[in-house]
């Protein structure tokens, strides 16, 4: 017991927030840090306050009870506090619960506290788990460091080193491994994992993170019987929902994936990202009952939530316009651009949507001059605008029966995003929606081909040693597509071979740094940025 | 459905607050026992401690059978360092052991790891503790091993062992009918439904009852896949 006067102190001198809506119950917890030896503590009486102190001050503990009362439950601040970085990578988030609520949550959230603690504790109880917690989080300090910089291998090389002295969270450490691996789009190792997890055990963590590495590969149809079998096991898996849901999605079973997403509302009301994607689900499979009760708990939910945007403010006065109640839903678009204090995306989302519903109204010179104010601020908001919003001014041009405008803004999308079935999937569907074209699937594949076609010769031309005309190609291809991250980094590529063969060119560098910079602002986590991105290192190395 | 899931929510809520309550009780009480006022008898106030943790304990069984009852629960099985859960529940029970002038240790391998749904089975040996402190002479010992595939946790103590009768029936425990023998009873049968809803593979949890383990009285062993 001799090294616990070592970690007594390190709990005394860290500075502590209680948050709880009961005022015994923060003078009860005070009392036992006090009694502990804490002497630094805040205390908050609700999420809102909550937030308010991490944003002035930064706390090393925060103890937050799961009920709140009305407004930021306990998940929320937690999701704040992290989502926004008020609280660092070194602080203990433990949540006070009444019972194990941890089923509610499980896998369903993409923050989860350090601990949970089942009301009544003692004060020994607190003390021994919060020393437990704050060593644990000094261990994996640097790892979680190196995950929030990207530094994915760093941090597997880190963990391994922690794996084989087979420490006491073994299984923790593994898991987190697995997941660092799928994150850096390393599905074979991570899969290695979790199979070798699960040929011991069957853990539902392992056989979901197998489910996802499915999804990601393309096998579809195995990712949904996995997760159909999760479900069937346990019915209060909410994270096997979500990703049955996009796995049928994904193979144009977008009914079947609605009835998913309500059954897991049904079970969790207060999950706003899966109401939202119900919400627009529904919206996709012309739905517009469902859509709009979804939407509506969406904006409701995001009062308390670090996840509310103005996206889902749009969607939900559009499903209020095809419900035949127009005038409210631009009582929607109003509010919401107050509530976002006027940002460009809500304005331009604003714009939209108001477009459309004039529309609707039959007001069609009123909706002309909004989709023309949208049309000039998404220009704005410039290259990095995201496919979201493109495809949403595809939809708002469509449904104003501006067809021509639509239609180049989803050839814009697929040039841009050639190797995204995802995406090419939802401009496929657009299409048919809005009847651009007799045959969507054609619209996308034929436009697809000659993206792959030049990509192809340009790949081709660098193998057979062309490297000059290599670069020449993708540069023009770069040019006609910036938004193309696969062309991008291709022309990095070729540029980088070419500097390896025949030596550095200043003008070259610079031009593959910004082809970098480029793919990084739109998909920081995209993998084959970190591979070229690699290649470049080495390149200068072996100049240096 | 619609209506069970709102009588739930209801019951959870009420929980929840009254077991807000028993903490103000038993915390209170607490800084009593620490801080005596003259006149004041420890001993009304050990007791007011008991019946109040017990109150809480009976609380969780209640809400955790009923949920298993209505299938709204699945185990939420994580990996566990065992040291560290005993170690845990040692310093939850130690004030009131302490109290009883009873030694309350635990006994592991520190690397033991098991995988359980934690919160159930804290549930579980808390009662299975607060049980212990009543038959016990002056020993309880709580101890985990792996044996023969399973995670066999054991609440022992050196009182007089469970009664013969209790040994013979304990393979009939999860007869409904023994609920009307008592509180012991109950724990038993809880304890019971938590460990059979513990499955890997095809191998399910259960529970055994012995006399004279490793102390001499009773031992009461729950069994993990």
């Amino acid at each position: 017991m001799a090294n616990f006067n070592f970690k007594r102190h390190e709990i005394e001198s860290k500075v502590f927030l209680v948050v709880d809506d009961f005022g015994d119950m923060r003078g009860m917890l005070r009392s036992m840090l006090n009694s502990i030896g804490v002497g630094e503590i805040d205390t908050a009486v609700n999420g809102k306050e909550a937030i308010e102190a991490l944003e002035q001050k930064r706390y090393d503990v925060i103890l937050c009870d799961y009920n709140l009362g009305p407004g930021k439950n306990g998940q929320h601040v937690l999701e704040e506090a992290r989502h926004r970085q008020l609280i660092g990578l070194d602080a203990v988030f433990v949540m006070i619960t009444a019972e194990n609520t941890r089923e509610m949550v499980m896998g369903a959230v993409e923050y989860e506290p350090d601990s949970y603690l089942t009301k009544p504790f003692s004060k020994d109880l607190l003390k021994a788990r919060l020393e437990k917690l704050v060593l644990k989080r000094q261990d994996l300090q640097a790892v979680e460091t190196a995950v929030s910089a990207q530094d994915y291998e760093s941090a597997v090389r880190m963990l391994d080193e922690k794996i084989s002295t087979k420490p006491k969270n073994l299984g923790e450490l593994t898991k987190q491994k697995a997941e660092i691996l799928y994150r850096a789009g390393e599905y074979a190792q991570a899969s290695a994992v979790y199979e070798k997890v699960l040929s011991v055990r069957e853990m539902p963590w392992a056989r979901l993170g197998l489910g996802k590495i499915f999804y990601a590969t393309g096998r579809l149809q195995e990712a949904a019987i996995l997760f159909e079998g999760l479900l069937q096991e346990n019915q209060r898996f909410t994270a096997a929902y979500d990703w049955l849901a996009r796995a049928l999605e994904s193979q144009s079973r977008g009914r079947e994936a609605q009835e998913v997403l309500q059954r897991a509302v049904t079970l969790s009301p207060k999950a706003i990202l899966r109401q939202k994607a119900l919400g627009e689900l529904a919206m996709k499979n012309g739905d517009n009952k469902a859509a709009e009760q979804a939407l509506s708990q969406a904006v409701a939910l995001g009062h308390n939530s670090v996840y509310k945007a103005p996206a889902i403010y749009a969607n939900l006065a559009r499903v209020k316009s095809r419900n035949g109640n127009g005038l409210e839903g631009l009582k929607i678009l109003d509010n919401m651009e107050k509530e976002f204090s006027g940002s460009d995306a809500s304005q331009l989302h604003a714009a939209m949507a108001k477009g459309v519903i004039h529309q609707n109204l039959g007001d069609e010179e009123e909706a002309g001059t909004w989709m023309c104010r949208a049309g000039e601020l998404y220009q704005s908001i410039g290259s990095q605008v995201s496919a979201d919003l493109t495809l949403d001014m595809a939809r708002s041009y469509g449904e104003l029966g501006q067809l021509d405008n639509a239609q180049s803004m989803l050839k814009h999308l697929v040039r841009n995003n050639h190797s995204d079935q995802e995406l090419l999937l939802r401009v496929e569907t657009l299409a048919g929606e809005l009847t651009l074209t007799a045959d969507p699937k054609n619209f996308v594949s034929e436009i697809r081909r000659e993206i792959v076609k030049l990509n192809n010769k340009g790949v081709e031309m660098a193998k057979a040693g062309q490297l000059n005309e290599a670069v020449v190609l993708f540069g023009e291809a770069v040019a006609a597509m910036p938004g193309n991250k696969v062309v991008n980094l291709n022309a990095a590529r070729v540029m980088i071979i070419n500097m390896r063969e025949s030596g550095i060119e200043r003008d070259q560098l610079i031009k593959v740094r910004e082809l970098l910079d480029r793919v990084r602002t739109m998909e920081p986590e995209n993998h084959a940025l970190r591979r070229v991105q690699a290649m470049y290192q080495d390149l200068i190395k072996s100049v240096v | 459905m619609e209506q069970g899931m709102r009588f739930a929510d209801i019951l959870a809520s009420l929980i929840h607050d009254m077991k807000n309550s028993l903490w103000m009780v038993i915390n209170t009480l607490e800084a009593c026992t620490a801080d005596p006022q003259p006149g004041a008898d420890p001993d009304k106030i050990f007791t007011l401690q008991q019946e109040a943790k017990r109150l809480n304990t009976n609380l969780i069984e209640l809400l955790t059978l009923y949920k298993i009852e209505n299938e709204r629960i699945s185990p939420n099985i994580e990996e566990l360092n065992i040291a560290d859960f005993l170690e845990e529940l040692v310093l939850e029970n130690q004030a009131t052991a302490k109290a009883r002038r009873v030694s309350l240790n635990w006994e592991c391998d520190p690397a033991l790891s098991g995988y359980f749904d934690e919160g159930l089975i804290r549930g579980v040996a808390n009662s299975l503790i607060g049980n212990g402190m009543r038959y016990t002479a002056d020993n309880l010992l709580l101890s985990a091993a792996e044996e023969e595939g399973y995670l066999v946790i054991r609440v022992e103590d050196d009182g007089n062992g469970f009664p013969p009768e209790m040994l013979a029936a304990q393979d009939a425990i999860d007869n409904h009918a023994v609920l009307a023998e008592g509180r012991t009873q109950l724990g038993i049968y809880f304890a019971g439904m938590v460990a059979k809803m513990h499955r890997n593979k095809k191998k399910e949890g259960y529970v055994r009852l012995t006399n004279g383990h490793s102390l001499k009285g009773g031992c009461f062993s729950i069994c993990l896949p």
